[in-house]
Parts: C-alpha cells; sequence; structure tokens
C-alpha cells in the first residue's frame, strides 16, 4: 500500500502505529497521523496531484508546502484545500479539482494542442465579432474552465466560526529558530508573547534538518513549553498587520471552532517567516517530478517518502548540497548534481506525467524521474509591505531584503539575511530583546496616559538602540531562467515567453505585465512567481532587476476564509420593551431598520377607525430621541433645523425640519424644552444614528466651544402614543401632576408627570394621526406596567393597540409625509412643503445656501394630495405620473392607501409644478401598464385639513 | 506590416501561433513634443476615453495623456467593472444608457475584446421600503425603455440558486430590481482598448511623467492662476509641455491637480476597498447588490468573487485596507450566501473616490480658460466612463458644453443647484 515510504527518520512527523484511511478520487487510501494528505498520497506512489488551469498539464508534487500549487484538492464540500501542509484526518474524502471527466483522462488537456494559439491575453484579441457570439457562446465556454474547486452552496457553516482579541507585548509571525529564539528573549525580557507558526508544529527547517538541528530544535522547543510568557499559536497564520500593529490572526484546527480569527494590538510585531523557494525556469519545469530541493527535504525527513528513484540536481546553493545528501540516504540514486554556481544549467525535461530525460546546457542527456532545483529564494515580505515597507533587491544575494521599517515591526531570521543556525539564533535573541524594550515602553505609556485599574511597574523603560548584529548575505548567482522558456506562474499557467511577449507588446512595467498575463494574480499571490517574473521582465528590457521594481503585496499573507472573518453571526435585531406583548398578543411584525415592531394585531383598517372613533395605543418606542442639555442646546438646534429655536419656551414643543449641505431634506421630528438647559429631540426611526452622529460631528469638530450633551435615550424611553378622540378621558384617569384640560395643556406643549403611577413620564401633546393625541416617553423598565394599565383601565372607552400599518393609513389620510417616503434623495426643502417653515434670514443653517437657491426656483417637484377618479382603484407606492399617453413623466405617487374613513383611494404624490395647482387631473400609469386619471387636491390632508379635531 | 491600424481577429491569432511571430506592440512610446494641443492629466479610462474621441471624432490628434505611473493604476484598474443603467433620474438614465450603449460595442469599435458580459444585476430589497425604491427604479426606467423589472424572491432565487430566499433571515430578500443588460466588463481590457485605439490615431501617452504643476497667466490668484486667467501648459517631471487646454481627469488626486490651476474644487477625497477570493467554478451567474447590507458581488470568469462596499467615512490618500472591512463584507456576503463560507478570501486593495456633495460628477469649463474637468466620479466613475469621454471631447472640440453633462458644471456649487442621483448612485453598484 505504501509503495514510497521508507524506512523510519529521526525528524518524521508521522506515527507509524496509527492508521488513517480516506478516500482519493473516490479510492480507498490510508495514512499515518502527521501525514499531509500529499504525503500520504506521495508514499502510496499517487503521483499526480492536479491538472494545469489553462492547458490541464498533469501535475504532481512541487514544493510539498502550503504553498505548493499543484495541491489544491477538494476535501467534501470544501474547495482548494493545500494538500501540502493540510494535515490527514480520518474518513476526509479527497478529490482532484478542475478535471473532467476524470483526473487521468481529462479533456480539458484538449486546450495543449491549440496552446500556441492561447498566448498571453489572447482572449482579448478574438470572439469580437459577432457579438452575439461573445455572450451566447465563447464566454460560456471560458466560464467552464474556471479554475479551482466546488462550493456546495446548499450547505452552510456561517456562524461557526469564532474570534478572540489579544494584547500581546510582542507578536511574532514565524516560529523558525528565529522566531523561537525572539520569543524566548522577549519573554525574559517580560514581555509578554504570542508565537505565531503557520505549520501544525514549531521548528521551520530545523525540522527536515540533520541531527544536530533536531537537537537544537528540541531544546527550543522545550525551553518555549517552559516559557510562562510565551503562547504559542501553531497551524495559524497571520494573515495581515494593519495600522498601529493590528494584527490579524488565522487559527486553524481549534477545537471549538472550524477556523477562529484572532485580532490582536501588539506593541511589536517581529517578521520570521523564513524564505520561500524559488522555481527554476525552463522548458517541461512543470513536470510532475521536477521538485524544489526543500520539497525533497521535508518528502524524505518529514513523512519518510521516497520522491523518486533516479534523481538529478542542479543546485546554487547548500540547500541542494543538503538535498543530495537527503535523497542518498532514502536510497534514490543520484544520477548526478549539477552545480548552477560553475555554470551547469538544465534545458529541458521530457516526459508526460513523469520525468524521463533531462537535457543539460552541455548538451548531454540524462535519464532521470526526479529533477531536484535549488536555485534561490524569495523573501516572502508580504508583513513588511503591510508596514508601508518597500524592500530592495541586492544582486548580490539575489534576493529582496527589508528597506526601512516603522519602529514597531522588526524582522529577523532568513528574511533578513544568511548565516548558520547559531547566527540566526543570535539575530533572532537580540530582535526579541528590542522588539520588548520597544513594547515595554509602548506598555508604560498606554498605562500612564489613559485611566488604567493597574498602574505601570517602574520607571518608563529607556529608549534601545538598534545595535543588532545584522545578519550576511551570502553571494548567491541570479539564477531565474535557463535559455529555454517554461513555467513562470505555476497556478496560472504563465510561461517567461507569455511575459516576454507581453513586454513587448507594452505591458512592460511590472503592474501592467500583471493585469495583461495574470501572472501573481493566483491563489498564492507571487510567493513563488514574483521575482521570477520580474526576472524576466529585466531581461525583456534589458535592465537591473532593481529598476523593475515589484507589484505590492496586499493582505492576506495567505487566503483565508469568508467564515472565519465573519465569526459567528452577530446581526442583532432592536426590540422595545412592549415587544414580547405585542408577540404575546397576536401582532404581525415587520423588520423596520434596526427595529422589529408590530405592523398589525388583526384588521389594520378596523385599528384605525377605532383611533378616529374611540382611542388607539401605538408604540412608537423606535421613534428616535436624544436628550439635549446645557445652554447652547439652542444655538445648535438654530444650526441643523431649517426654522428658529431661540425662542421656544419651557414647556412647548416644535417641530422641525433638517437638510443636507445638499438642501435635500434629511431628517424630521418634534423636540421639546422640557427645562431651562433641557430639551427632548426626536428623530425619525432610520435616522436615529445619523442624527446623533450629525450632532457629535458638529460638537466635537466645528462648534467645541459649544456647552452641549448629547444623549440617545431611544431605547431608554419606551414611547406609547395614545391617540383618538377619547384619549384625554383615558389619560385623565392615570396620569398624575399634570392638568389635561385643553386651555392648560394645549397642543404642541409638554409636560413631565406621573402615569400609572410611574415617575418622570414625558407627555407631549402633538399628532401624527390627526387626531387628539398625546405622545407618552416612560422609563422603559416600567413600560410593559403602564402600557397594560392603559388597555386596562381604557377598556370601557374602546382602548386597543395599533400597528404601523394604521399608522400608515391614519398619517396619509391626515396627509403628514414622511421623509424618505414622500420626498427622497432629491427632494429639496420647496418639495416637502416646507417653504413656511424654513428661514432663509437666519445666521447659518446647515444647507443654507441651496436653500437659498432652491426657494428661487419654479421647476421642482411639489407634493400634492391626490385622489383617483375612481375611488376604488389604489395606485402601487411609485408608479409613475405621466403625460397623457406619452412616456413623459411628471411625478410619481408616493403614498397610496384604502383610507376607512372616507372610503375610497387616497394618495400623497410628487408632481411637476404645472400639475400642482387643485383640481388638476393627471394620468397615473399603474405597474401593470394601464392609465388612469386621478385629481390634485388642495391640501395634502384628505381628512380634516383644518386641524380641527387635533386641537380639541 | 505597420503598426498603426494593426487589426486583432481570430485570424491573426492563428498566424500568430502559427508562425510564433512577434505581435506589435498595443501602443507606442512616443517621443514627448513641447507643445499639444490638448494635454489631459491622468492615463485612466476617463482620460484615454477623451483622447480616443477626440482623434475619432473631432479629428483633434495632437493631444497627450500624460500619467504619473501605469495606463490604468488608478480607479479604471481598482474598480469592481460593473456596468448598468437602471438609474433613478431620466437625466440618469439618458447619461448610463449612452455609456451603456457604448460598452455594447465597444469590443468591434476598439477592435479589442473589453469581455462585456451582460449577465443580469439584482439589486436586492430587504426592506419594503428599499422594495418601493426598486418599483420607483423599474418604472421610470420603463417609461425609458431600460430593461428593468421588480422580481419575487422566487425568480431571484431562479436567477441566482445561491442566495438564501428564506423569509427568517435577518434581512430577508423581499424581491430584487432586475436588470438584465447590466455586468461587467474586463476593466483592464476597456483601458488598454482605448488607450490602443488613440495611440493608433496619433494620440501621445506619456506615462511616468508627473505633473508637477499647471502653468497659468493673467488669472486673479499667484502666478496668474485662478479665474479670470488661461492655462499655457504643464510642468512635468520630465519637461515643460505649453498646451492651450489642459483636462484634468485624476479621480482620486483630481482636487490636488486642479488646486494647480487655482481651482478649487468641492471634492474629498475617500477610499472604496474591495476583495477578491480564491477561484472556485462558476456558481452565481449574476451581479448581486444589496444596498441594506452594503455590498456588491460578481464571478469573473476565472471563477474568483469579486466583492465591493460602499466608500470609507474618513477622508484620506492611503489605500492601505482596514481588517474591520474583510469582516464586515464577509459577515454581510455570507448573510446572502451562506453556503460559501469556505471560499477563502485571497486579496484585498482600495482605490481613492473623488466624492462631491451631491453624488454627481464636475465636468466641463472652469473659470480658468482651457481649463476643463472630468472629476467627481466617486464611485460610479467606471460605468460613466465611455460616455464622459465621449462628452468631454464634444465639450472641448466645439467650445460648447455637451448637452448630456450640462448640468454637472462646477458653477452648481456657487449658484446653488445640486444635481443627485443620491438615491440611485450612493448604494448600489
Amino acid at each position: 500500500m505504501s509503495p514510497r515510504r521508507i524506512p523510519s527518520r529521526p525528524g518524521e512527523l508521522i506515527d507509524r502505529s496509527t492508521t488513517v484511511s480516506f478516500t482519493w478520487n473516490g479510492r480507498a487510501f490510508t495514512g499515518h497521523q502527521g501525514d499531509t494528505i500529499a504525503s500520504a498520497l506521495a508514499a502510496a506512489g499517487v503521483e499526480i496531484f492536479s491538472r494545469s488551469m489553462k492547458y490541464h498539464r498533469r501535475r504532481g508534487i512541487f514544493s510539498a508546502n502550503h504553498w505548493d500549487p499543484n495541491l489544491s484538492v477538494q476535501v467534501g464540500d470544501e474547495p482548494n484545500v493545500r494538500a501540502g501542509s493540510r494535515r490527514l484526518l480520518e474518513g476526509m474524502q479527497v478529490s482532484a479539482q478542475n478535471v473532467w471527466p476524470s483526473l487521468r483522462f481529462d479533456l480539458g488537456t484538449a486546450n495543449q494542442l491549440v496552446g500556441r494559439f492561447l498566448s498571453a491575453g489572447f482572449y482579448y484579441k478574438t470572439f469580437m465579432r459577432p457579438q452575439f457570439l461573445w455572450h451566447s457562446l465563447y464566454q460560456r465556454i471560458l466560464r467552464k474552465f474556471a479554475p479551482g474547486g466546488r462550493i456546495h452552496w446548499n450547505t452552510s457553516t456561517h456562524g461557526a466560526y469564532d474570534k478572540r482579541y489579544a494584547h500581546p507585548d510582542v507578536l511574532i509571525a514565524g516560529g523558525g529558530p528565529a522566531g523561537m529564539a525572539a520569543a524566548l528573549s522577549a519573554a525574559e525580557a517580560g514581555a509578554t508573547v504570542m508565537l505565531v507558526e503557520q505549520e501544525p508544529e514549531l521548528g521551520g527547517h530545523l525540522r527536515w534538518g540533520a541531527n544536530d538541528d533536531l537537537e537544537v530544535l528540541a531544546d527550543l522547543r522545550s525551553a518555549v513549553e517552559a516559557s510562562p510568557g510565551i503562547e504559542v499559536l501553531v497551524d495559524s497564520t497571520v494573515s495581515g498587520r494593519y495600522d498601529h500593529n493590528w494584527i490579524a490572526i488565522n487559527q486553524r484546527s481549534h477545537p471549538l471552532a472550524p477556523e477562529r480569527l484572532i485580532k490582536a494590538r501588539a506593541g511589536s510585531l517581529v517578521v520570521a517567516p523564513g524564505l520561500i523557494e524559488r522555481p527554476y525556469v525552463f522548458a517541461g519545469n512543470d513536470t510532475p517530478g521536477v521538485m524544489l530541493a526543500g520539497a525533497v527535504r521535508r518528502l524524505t525527513n518529514l513523512w519518510a517518502v521516497r520522491p523518486g528513484d533516479r534523481a538529478v540536481v542542479l543546485t546554487a546553493s547548500s540547500e541542494g548540497d543538503s538535498a543530495v545528501a537527503d535523497l542518498e540516504s532514502a536510497g534514490v540514486e543520484i544520477v548526478e548534481v549539477l552545480d548552477a554556481r560553475s555554470g551547469a544549467d538544465i534545458v529541458k525535461v521530457d516526459g508526460r506525467g513523469r520525468v524521463r530525460k533531462v537535457h543539460l546546457g552541455d548538451g548531454r542527456t540524462l535519464a532521470a524521474d526526479l529533477v531536484v532545483t535549488a536555485t534561490g529564494w524569495t523573501a516572502p515580505t508580504s508583513l513588511l509591505n503591510m508596514a508601508g515597507d518597500r524592500p530592495v533587491y541586492d544582486p548580490v544575494a539575489a534576493r529582496y531584503f527589508p528597506h526601512a521599517l516603522p519602529d514597531n515591526v522588526l524582522a529577523t531570521g532568513g528574511i533578513t539575511g544568511d548565516g548558520s543556525i547559531a547566527e540566526l539564533l543570535a539575530h533572532g535573541r537580540e530582535t526579541g530583546e528590542l522588539a520588548a524594550a520597544r513594547a515595554l515602553r509602548i506598555r508604560h505609556d498606554v498605562l500612564t496616559t489613559t485611566a488604567r485599574s493597574t498602574s505601570p511597574k517602574g520607571p518608563r523603560p529607556e529608549t534601545v538602540p538598534d545595535d543588532r548584529i545584522p545578519l550576511r548575505r551570502v553571494p548567491h548567482p541570479e539564477c531565474y531562467r535557463s535559455s529555454t522558456h517554461g513555467l513562470v506562474d505555476f497556478s496560472e499557467d504563465i510561461s517567461s515567453k507569455d511575459l516576454m511577449q507581453a513586454a513587448s507588446e507594452g505591458f512592460d512595467s511590472i503592474e501592467l505585465m500583471k493585469r495583461y498575463t495574470t501572472v501573481t494574480m493566483g491563489p498564492s499571490q507571487g510567493k513563488l512567481e514574483t521575482v521570477n517574473a520580474a526576472s524576466v521582465l529585466a531581461e525583456a528590457r534589458q535592465v537591473d532587476m532593481a529598476d523593475v521594481g515589484t507589484t505590492v503585496w496586499r493582505p492576506p499573507f495567505s487566503p483565508i476564509s469568508l467564515g472565519a472573518l465573519a465569526g459567528r453571526i452577530f446581526e442583532p435585531v432592536r426590540r422595545s420593551a412592549l415587544q414580547d406583548w405585542h408577540e404575546a398578543n397576536g401582532a404581525v411584525n415587520l423588520l423596520a431598520g434596526q427595529w422589529v415592531r408590530p405592523d398589525r394585531y388583526g384588521d389594520p383598517m378596523a385599528e384605525a377607525l377605532n383611533v378616529r372613533n374611540n382611542v388607539g395605543l401605538i408604540d412608537v418606542t423606535p421613534l428616535g430621541k436624544l436628550d439635549l442639555r446645557g445652554p447652547d442646546v439652542p444655538k445648535l438646534l438654530e444650526l441643523v433645523y431649517v426654522n428658529r429655536w431661540q425662542k421656544l419656551k419651557v414647556g412647548r414643543v416644535r417641530y422641525g425640519a433638517m437638510v443636507g449641505e445638499d438642501g435635500v431634506v434629511s431628517d424630521d421630528g418634534v423636540t421639546g424644552r422640557l427645562a431651562k438647559d433641557h430639551y427632548l429631540m426626536t428623530t425619525t426611526s432610520s435616522g436615529a444614528g445619523a442624527v446623533w452622529e450629525m450632532l457629535e460631528d458638529w460638537l466635537q469638530t466645528y462648534r467645541s466651544d459649544w456647552e452641549v450633551h448629547v444623549t440617545p435615550v431611544t431605547g431608554g424611553l419606551t414611547s406609547i402614543n395614545v391617540a383618538g378622540p377619547r384619549s384625554r378621558d383615558l389619560l385623565e384617569r392615570l396620569v398624575g401632576g399634570v392638568d389635561l384640560s385643553a386651555d392648560a395643556f394645549p397642543y404642541f406643549s409638554v409636560r413631565t408627570g406621573t402615569v400609572a403611577g410611574v415617575a418622570d413620564c414625558i407627555i407631549w401633546r402633538i399628532g401624527f394621526t390627526g387626531e387628539l393625541s398625546y405622545e407618552l416617553h416612560v422609563p422603559s423598565g416600567h413600560a410593559l406596567h403602564v402600557w397594560e394599565s392603559l388597555l386596562a383601565t381604557g377598556s370601557d372607552l374602546g382602548a386597543a393597540p395599533f400597528g404601523v400599518e394604521a399608522q400608515r393609513i391614519l398619517r396619509l389620510e391626515k396627509g403628514h409625509y414622511i421623509v424618505g417616503q414622500d420626498t427622497d434623495g432629491l427632494s429639496k426643502a420647496p418639495t416637502a412643503g416646507l417653504a413656511g417653515l424654513v428661514k432663509l434670514d437666519k445666521e447659518d443653517t446647515v444647507g443654507l445656501p441651496e436653500l437659498r437657491a432652491a426657494f428661487d426656483r419654479t421647476d421642482l417637484p411639489v407634493l400634492v394630495g391626490l385622489q383617483p377618479d375612481d375611488p376604488t382603484v389604489v395606485p402601487e407606492e411609485a408608479c409613475q405620473i405621466v403625460a397623457g399617453d406619452s412616456n413623459e413623466i411628471l411625478g410619481r405617487v408616493t403614498s397610496s392607501r384604502m383610507s376607512p374613513t372616507l372610503g375610497r383611494s387616497i394618495c400623497l404624490a410628487q408632481v411637476d409644478p404645472k400639475l400642482a395647482a387643485a383640481g388638476t387631473s393627471v394620468t397615473v400609469k399603474l405597474v401593470d401598464g394601464s392609465r388612469i386619471t386621478a385629481t390634485v387636491q388642495e391640501h395634502h390632508a384628505h381628512l380634516d385639513p383644518e386641524g380641527e379635531r387635533q386641537r380639541v | 506590416m505597420s503598426r498603426h491600424g494593426y487589426r486583432y481577429s481570430a485570424g491573426k491569432l492563428l498566424k500568430h501561433g502559427v508562425t510564433r511571430g512577434d505581435w506589435p506592440r498595443m501602443w507606442s512610446k512616443p517621443e514627448r513634443r513641447d507643445s499639444y494641443d490638448v494635454v489631459i492629466v491622468g492615463g485612466g479610462l476617463h482620460g484615454l476615453a477623451t483622447a480616443y474621441y477626440l482623434a475619432k471624432n473631432h479629428g483633434i490628434t495632437n493631444v497627450a495623456v500624460v500619467d504619473k505611473g501605469y495606463l490604468g493604476g488608478g480607479g479604471s484598474g481598482r474598480n469592481t467593472a460593473i456596468v448598468r443603467s437602471n438609474y433613478l433620474t431620466p437625466e440618469g438614465v439618458a447619461f448610463y444608457d449612452r455609456s451603456l450603449q457604448l460598452y455594447n460595442t465597444m469590443a468591434s469599435d476598439l477592435n479589442l475584446n473589453v469581455m462585456l458580459s451582460r449577465r443580469g444585476h439584482l439589486t436586492l430589497a430587504h426592506t419594503d421600503s428599499a422594495l418601493r425604491t426598486m418599483t420607483w427604479r423599474a418604472e421610470v426606467n420603463k417609461l425609458l425603455d431600460i430593461d428593468s423589472s421588480v422580481i419575487d424572491p422566487e425568480e431571484v432565487k431562479r436567477l441566482t440558486p445561491s442566495l438564501d430566499v428564506s423569509s427568517d433571515t435577518r434581512y430577508p430578500i423581499l424581491g430584487a430590481l432586475y436588470h438584465p443588460p447590466g455586468g461587467i466588463v474586463r476593466h483592464d481590457a476597456v483601458v488598454w482598448g482605448y488607450a490602443r485605439a488613440a495611440d493608433h490615431l496619433g494620440v501621445h501617452l506619456l506615462q511616468d511623467t508627473e505633473v508637477l504643476d499647471i502653468s497659468c497667466s493673467g488669472g486673479d490668484g499667484p502666478d496668474g492662476k485662478g479665474p479670470g486667467g488661461r492655462v499655457t501648459g504643464v510642468r512635468t517631471s520630465r519637461g515643460d509641455i505649453s498646451a492651450p487646454v489642459v483636462v484634468n481627469c485624476t479621480a482620486g488626486w483630481a482636487s490636488l491637480i486642479s488646486n494647480m490651476a487655482g481651482v478649487p474644487l468641492a471634492i474629498t477625497t475617500h477610499p472604496l476597498q474591495a476583495a477578491v477570493t480564491e477561484p472556485c467554478k462558476v456558481f452565481l451567474p449574476t451581479v448581486v447588490v444589496s444596498g441594506s447590507l452594503h455590498v456588491y458581488v460578481s464571478q469573473t470568469d476565472r471563477g474568483e468573487l469579486v466583492f465591493g462596499a460602499s466608500v470609507d467615512p474618513i477622508g484620506t490618500y492611503r489605500v492601505n485596507g482596514t481588517l474591520e472591512f474583510t469582516e464586515e463584507l464577509a459577515g454581510h456576503v455570507l448573510e446572502l450566501m451562506p453556503g460559501i463560507s469556505k471560499m477563502r478570501l485571497m486579496r484585498q486593495w482600495s482605490g481613492l473616490c473623488d466624492m462631491t456633495p451631491d453624488y454627481s460628477p464636475i465636468m466641463g469649463f472652469t473659470a480658468v480658460d482651457g481649463y476643463l474637468v472630468d472629476v467627481g466620479w466617486g464611485t460610479y466613475g467606471f460605468k460613466a466612463g465611455p460616455v464622459a469621454g465621449e462628452t468631454m471631447a464634444e465639450t472641448i472640440a466645439t467650445g460648447r458644453t455637451a448637452d448630456l453633462i450640462a448640468s454637472f458644471g462646477i458653477e452648481r456649487f456657487t449658484e446653488g443647484d445640486l444635481v443627485g442621483e443620491k438615491g440611485a448612485a450612493a448604494v448600489g453598484h
């Protein structure tokens, strides 16, 4: 079953006493605990893992780690799983992606036959005529060739993920030797440390090293484990670094969630990701059996898999030399070692499905089934990019190095230079000390400058100079491409020839080349490909690498699931203190913005009539409520409302409307003066948040000298509107300390009193329904008592609850407009009929210049009352008012209902000013296309325009 | 074969495939002249389209497009590539419908496949008020012959099966505005198509040429800048260029460039963030927009999901992006499509949006003679690019503001006549 598994290795990760069963393309396989999906399959002799994106070429193991471009597989309902790093689990159903009908017989291979016609950007140059074929045929075919796994959108794990916050002094990205040494020294210096490693175990490249490396690793691990100041997170990736060291960590294999997003505010970030091996570009470099040196070292030493039988090794560094030793010890015949440092080269590999022959630069041909290259490194500087650094190319070492980092970001390990294990450890230790010193200074400052329960111990730590001894830069040949063309981007099937062509077509900046060819746009985002792409461009332009520049690495460092980013589902709904009562009493709910509220309890027409005839109660808690205190409140009201507020007396309320800087009506409501320096402002339900933010914006930024304190009290006060001709009778039975008589408590007044024994209730006499009505603002803790008392006490008066739908009918009968429904994003103040309200001679009001201009205009739409000539037809809201039989638009119906009081349909509408005169007949085009006539009314109000019902 | 007028076709693709011959450059690397009839600042979609239509429709070819970086490096290559014309006002519809017409024939007009995909555009309604706005838009659209209608949740599900249309969600899908001609375009290809076509007509594309100042004379301000003056040229990082007409097409940097001419703009610059996932087999056939959830999503022909959201509230020129954006985005997308939680976000980025107070562009002449602007495009510059280029070219060539852009003049900020597509443009892309 495991023809390629070799005898036990000192550093192997597999537990040979275990058996893990799984399937691959439907066939049963086994591996051991500690295997990756790829290592278990490779041990069983599997050589082909995927088909390439464009040409569907067979692909095998290439880098045998997280970045392997050929090892994306489907596992159950999870697409694009990295089989090179994902550990094997019992029962996994693994299958190849992007193949049809199967991995072995893939019809997409046909693309290889026409490959020469599918050069970079070929799709931009054809399929242009006939145009309809592009939509109906070509694009459909192209979309079938989209790569990647399958999404099972019928099953969901949304909400199963979790999040966590952390505040380490020092956060270390990378658990190799330098990162571990940094963690130890930072912890010794007194810092709290979070050590994050992408692989499931610490150690980095020590893990596949020789025996002395393994000894160092064992010592480091036990030291880290013994250090109480270090939290180790393995199988976790630092996926992003944002401003002020706000760090995102994607923690996989957490016991309670498939993935967890840890958000950490770190004092210092130490970036120690090591190096990523760079592929070599030559003809056939994606043939299965061509591997990076690191791949064969990991396969043999970590998973005891013999990667081939006869190997040719091309090496430009000690990594290749070590690979040779590992292969020999695994029983692989070394056909030849080619030293790139002395000019040896591979120009071509032959073989379909597996390497067969290797053509050398000196003209010889060797038979082999394994080609190993060690031709250089890419420094994964993503996290440094995110911290603002632009790494610089060093031609001597043939790779990029960090350039200028902010104080709170430090780099160590291979990303900064080369060295022996001892040198790497020393640099790591010094970096950890420096990171701790800087972080502890930050911690001290935070504790002294903000109010905390603990104060810092000791004096402020001194600034520590950065006197680390830099790591060396070992000279390395610039090995990028052989004399032949080969693949640069394995995930995107982009060859060096494609890149050359793009450059010659004018896409000769790295950014344009990327966009034209899609090089580096695949899942690894250039971790393997970026430097080779830059080298090809430099070659094409005949300039130095340093002059080409690079594309910018952006978050995330490696892809992170949407589930993890979303975390638990947190989409709360606001409920008033009475909502339970509503639901227990038959309410049909309505989702209105943040709130859930009763739309109706029974028949809304009957509920409306009960308000007209008796008394009704509605819960209007979502109404925005802002408590305003301070001597400068009148100034603020003058600023944000279009009307005047300086002379509002204690005990009075006033209607106000707000407009934006563009003169468009943005909100409205009433504000009452409760005491000398105390006001209560109400806003629309949907505008509650925006108005509060707007007030704070003014008070905190532009008018910071004004003495006003704003407190949102929307949920703290439960608002109950008691409306109907018998509302006063009802309240007189329950209200204490307030004379409710018409003379003592006139329309548009406010009083504070006791309701049903509850003190400090604010009562204002206003009305949205057109009836005598009172709005009670009751402390929410007592709201249910007040509500039930009103209903019980008023049962003989006909007191009954009504919902939003009845209220909409009532307000439309009365002709009250709703901001955002009867006005819109284009409605300036005159359209809303605010001519009488707006005071253009005020000193300052938000939107005043636009208001002045708007009132000079005669072409703005006008809001009017409208009644269909056929009283049984209710036009749909938003249907258009047109000119006769033409399609010329002259307005629209903004609100419409059947009026139970009048027994006919009624509307509010915005119309062209030439149609605004009372008695004008207009044509309304219904949604079904038919046209009806309707007549413009004298008033917005269809009922009681003089307001006699509400002033009694 | 001469480079100019080299046409792409399936036949050419075959020929190059057989002969392995080199393709000619898409655009040349011209020697900079000391003077041009028109200098356009900004080598993005708007600048290149303006140059192309100047040459194509009006025979004005002594034109330079200057850019401090590479072609299409700003908003043109950072947007989410959505096109549509289902706007809320007759003026908005007329303008964007012309743009969509130009997109429809662009591939053959420019001889470059811009991969327009008219796959259908869904704007979801989660509240009854949103549904009312959708009805409003649909009714206006129908009267103006735009294919647009309100559909019910079952129809939404039929068109886009991965959407959760059940009624017990936090943001139930009550219906949608369906606009079949809406879709996406390969945005970079549009830039290259205009660049190549303009180059073939003789326009000079000057990359890596940063405008350092706009030279003026006779104006009220310092150095002859400001109202009453006239433009004489630009100073660039590669030398001075004289020109009687200078056009500002610089999107996120528009106000900084405009200050060089002494013409302040009512513009603030805000980043707009976007993100893309790893590829998966195609499962999302339409463009889906949710205004309430501030998200829009489509799947590219490569299988990636491309997401956008609303502009960041804080003005800045930085394009770093935030973690919170991706968290909120993922949460909202999964509310719509809970089955895609295992897709992985691969890259996030942001672009700069030049926002005006009324969410409408600023186009045409200014108080400085010869200095024109095509700016303030906020979050909707991509879909308007072709018509903006066409109307700006007409305005420059005729010396008279084109009818379609008459309401977008800079004078509206002082005369108090802000226009607006706020209801349609501020949400939904």
